[in-house]
């Protein structure tokens, strides 16, 4: 029988990293607790089966929509058994969660994380005590490097989990009382019954809702009701929740004492000393500016733009060569030979050349997610946030935004209050992705030689610029509610080169596969459209049904600097995919002019129309992919279309005054 | 005293979290924030930004608002 073991843990405990371990798969690891949002199955690499990732959570009562992942898997309750990993350095945190799985009364293994930070810390932890007390196996593991996770497989043998004892903590008389009580009312439940009482009794939402949804709660109902009123005479501030926590710390602070030897703590490690600087009240944020200068700088100079003349240089030169001939070797009609070599090879090469950019943007996004600097970046954007009426974790899919907007869209679940979250749903489409990245090489590289990172930093300045006006401007119709902000700065991890090429890859294979299907179609579309004319096939290109539609569209554009068909036939396929811009640029230029891309750009548009086209792009509208992950994360399609709506008319309105302002000042 | 009237780099011991609001009352207990635990404070940030103090060995920040409200003795 094949089994479902379920991987729970508190966020930043290093999660990812021993599910990476046991499966054996490419999942992504982040520092920040927004990254895990999915459910995630990987396969157990010795064979017993399937291994659920869930979201890092502190307990199972949930704050957040990602929160509550976990606490709906356990009333699901299909799993085998759990492994519960735990940062060893805080245990009396992470036992919270430990002891609400082990009431839940399946098989549980305990991974112990970060022994050597907590040995850094002055912990001696005895796992073998820990496990002799909790009754179930404990096991020191080093996730990031994998060492301890043998162990942890063949925990999971069938069998060697059989002598675990049933786990009760006593509550105290009262509790215990209502606990007995509900028992009997939940008498039809398949679960651990005292598990489902001691949840309701904490009120979990999930839970809460869930039986609901099955019975009659009324006497239920009166039985917490009974509980919280006794304890409120013994003291008006303490809730049944409180009291069941402090039961629970007492137990942990009893086993830790027994089972961890604490010395005085050593001097300040270098992550407190690169807090100092990083969190520093003045320094930080021109710090973190300075930091996706740089960013910017390695990606286009240093290492992008040298790659990508070689890779544009091979495409146009020796594979077009080589395919031509190839092609006519074997006698292919010139009709296929021309979709082949000026539809295909121009246009997704043109889109590929872009392939190295990406990478090295995406390596950087996965590097800060994975050192812990995300959460920094939360703490010292805050207050800038709270202007346009966001906190500071708002920031962090905006940031991821920056790589593709549809995992920065789902980052937004980690956000505590349903107003912020919808609020950072709808302007995240706005943050200038990867895809947009490609036309923005393009054209800074032609018009804005030598200031093109500063071109594209002052496209991503914008475009969260933007964001937060209109997050403003979105909250002022927004019914108020309570912020809360709480964030947690794990300590930074040494960069694992491994972790974050596997990062870099998870975000960046979806550029190559989008490349290769979607735009290679949209492009061969865009080809046979530029090919065909109501006058039959083999037109000229200004006579085709493309320029025709789009000559249509032109007008509407003009006064924003660029009212040619050309331009706007990128716009179209910009919303299938906006690195199709290029692609589609690639054919109608190709057929228009002599000579290579960057010659017929250069003619076709001044450096402001350049740039009022990049900001009307950078704008305008999600692209096709993007649309769907918004209706599901904002949960209506009402939503979904003023998303394109907004920002319709918002690039268009942003470009007309940048255009306008443009020329007052005397650039063209 | 509250929490803000700590000095950048001085320990207090928390006494009393009962006036903060439902769900950050309820994040700080979840990251151990307790009454009785003595905290360090690390940084407030300037224009009324948030605070960053240290507890049990790990680093949190929390708003100004918040941190208002959180009953300390030093």
């Amino acid at each position: 029988m094949t089994m479902e073991v379920a991987l729970f843990g508190n966020p930043n405990t290093g999660k990812t990293s021993l599910f990476n371990m046991l499966t054996g798969s490419c999942e992504f690891i982040g520092n920040w607790n927004g990254v895990t949002v999915e459910k995630k199955i990987g396969h157990l690499k010795n064979h017993l089966g399937t291994l659920v990732d869930l979201p890092g959570i502190y307990a199972l009562s949930p704050l957040s929509k990602d929160e509550s992942v976990a606490a709906s898997f356990l009333l699901k309750n299909t799993f085998t058994m759990a492994v519960n990993i735990v940062d060893a350095s805080q245990l009396l945190r992470n036992f919270q969660l430990t002891i609400e799985l082990l009431e839940f009364g399946k098989p549980v293994i305990i991974g112990l994380n970060m022994v050597d930070v907590a040995k850094h810390k002055g912990m001696i932890i005895d796992h073998e005590k820990l496990s002799g007390l909790l009754h179930v196996p404990v096991i020191p593991i080093v996730a990031r490097t994998g060492r301890g996770c043998r162990l942890i497989q063949s925990a999971m043998e069938p069998g060697s989990s059989d002598n675990q004892e049933y786990f009760k903590l006593n509550y105290g008389h009262v509790i215990e009382k209502a606990i007995q009580k509900l028992n009997v009312l939940f008498e039809n439940e398949k679960m651990d019954r005292r598990w489902l009482a001691i949840q309701y009794l904490l009120n979990n939402q999930v839970v809460v809702d869930y039986l609901n949804k099955r019975m009659e709660m009324t006497e239920a109902e009166s039985v917490v009701h009974d509980v919280s009123d006794y304890l409120k005479i013994k003291n008006p501030h303490l809730t049944v929740s409180q009291w069941i926590r402090q039961k629970r710390k007492a137990y942990i602070e009893e086993i830790i004492s027994a089972a961890v030897q604490t010395q005085a703590s050593s001097k300040p490690d270098w992550s407190d000393k690169l807090d100092m600087i990083v969190t520093h009240k003045i320094l930080g944020i021109p710090l973190f500016l300075i930091i996706l200068y740089l960013i910017f700088h390695v990606t286009f100079y240093w290492i992008g733009n040298p790659l990508s003349d070689l890779l544009n240089s091979f495409f146009s030169g020796p594979l077009t060569d080589w395919t031509g001939k190839a092609l006519e070797w074997l006698g292919v009609m010139p009709f296929i030979r021309d979709v082949i070599l000026n539809g295909i090879i121009a246009g997704v090469g043109g889109v590929l050349v872009f392939v190295p950019q990406i990478f090295v943007l995406f390596f950087f996004i996965s590097w800060i997610e994975d050192s812990g600097y995300m959460a920094r970046v939360a703490l010292i954007m805050d207050r800038i946030m709270q202007l346009a009426g966001l906190n500071g974790k708002a920031f962090i899919p905006l940031v991821i935004g920056f790589g593709c907007n549809i995992p920065g869209i789902m980052a937004a679940r980690s956000i505590e209050q349903p107003r912020e979250r919808l609020i950072t749903i709808l302007i995240t489409p706005l943050m200038s992705c990867s895809a947009r990245l490609t036309v923005f090489s393009l054209f800074a590289g032609i018009f804005f030689t030598h200031y093109q990172a500063l071109v594209v930093l002052s496209l991503y300045v914008l475009s969260i610029v933007i964001a937060m006006i209109m997050a403003r401007v979105f909250s002022l119709f927004m019914k108020n509610e309570q912020s809360v902000f709480v964030v947690e700065l794990p300590p930074y991890h040494i960069p694992d080169i491994r972790t974050i090429l596997r990062g870099t890859w998870e975000k960046a294979r979806g550029f190559v596969k989008k490349a290769t299907t979607f735009i290679l179609g949209g492009t061969v579309m865009i080809w046979l459209l530029s090919y065909a004319g109501p006058e039959g096939i083999h037109v000229r290109i200004d006579q085709s049904y493309l320029a025709l539609i789009c000559m249509a569209i032109a007008p509407i554009v003009g006064p924003i600097g660029f009212g040619t068909w050309q331009a706007a036939s990128g716009l179209i396929t910009g919303f299938l995919a906006k690195e199709a811009v290029v692609s589609t640029f690639a054919v109608v230029y190709h057929g228009t002019g002599s000579g290579t891309l960057t010659q017929a750009l250069s003619s076709a548009f001044t450096p402001l129309q350049a740039y009022s086209f990049m900001v009307f792009l950078l704008l305008y509208t999600p692209c096709i992919s993007t649309v769907p992950n918004i209706k599901r994360e904002a949960g209506s399609v009402k939503l979904t279309l003023f998303t394109i709506g907004y920002s319709m008319l918002l690039a268009y309105t942003v470009s007309f005054v940048v255009f306008h302002i443009g020329r007052l000042l005397g650039f063209q | 005293m509250l929490m803000t009237d700590i000095k950048p780099g001085k320990q207090a011991v928390i006494t009393d979290l009962t006036k903060l609001d439902k769900l950050a009352h309820k994040r700080l207990l979840d990251l151990g924030v307790y009454e009785g635990e003595t905290i360090r404070l690390l940084a407030s940030f300037p224009f009324g930004g948030p605070y960053l103090f240290e507890v049990s060995g790990q680093r949190i920040g929390i708003r100004r608002f918040d941190a208002g409200r959180i009953g300390v003795e030093g």
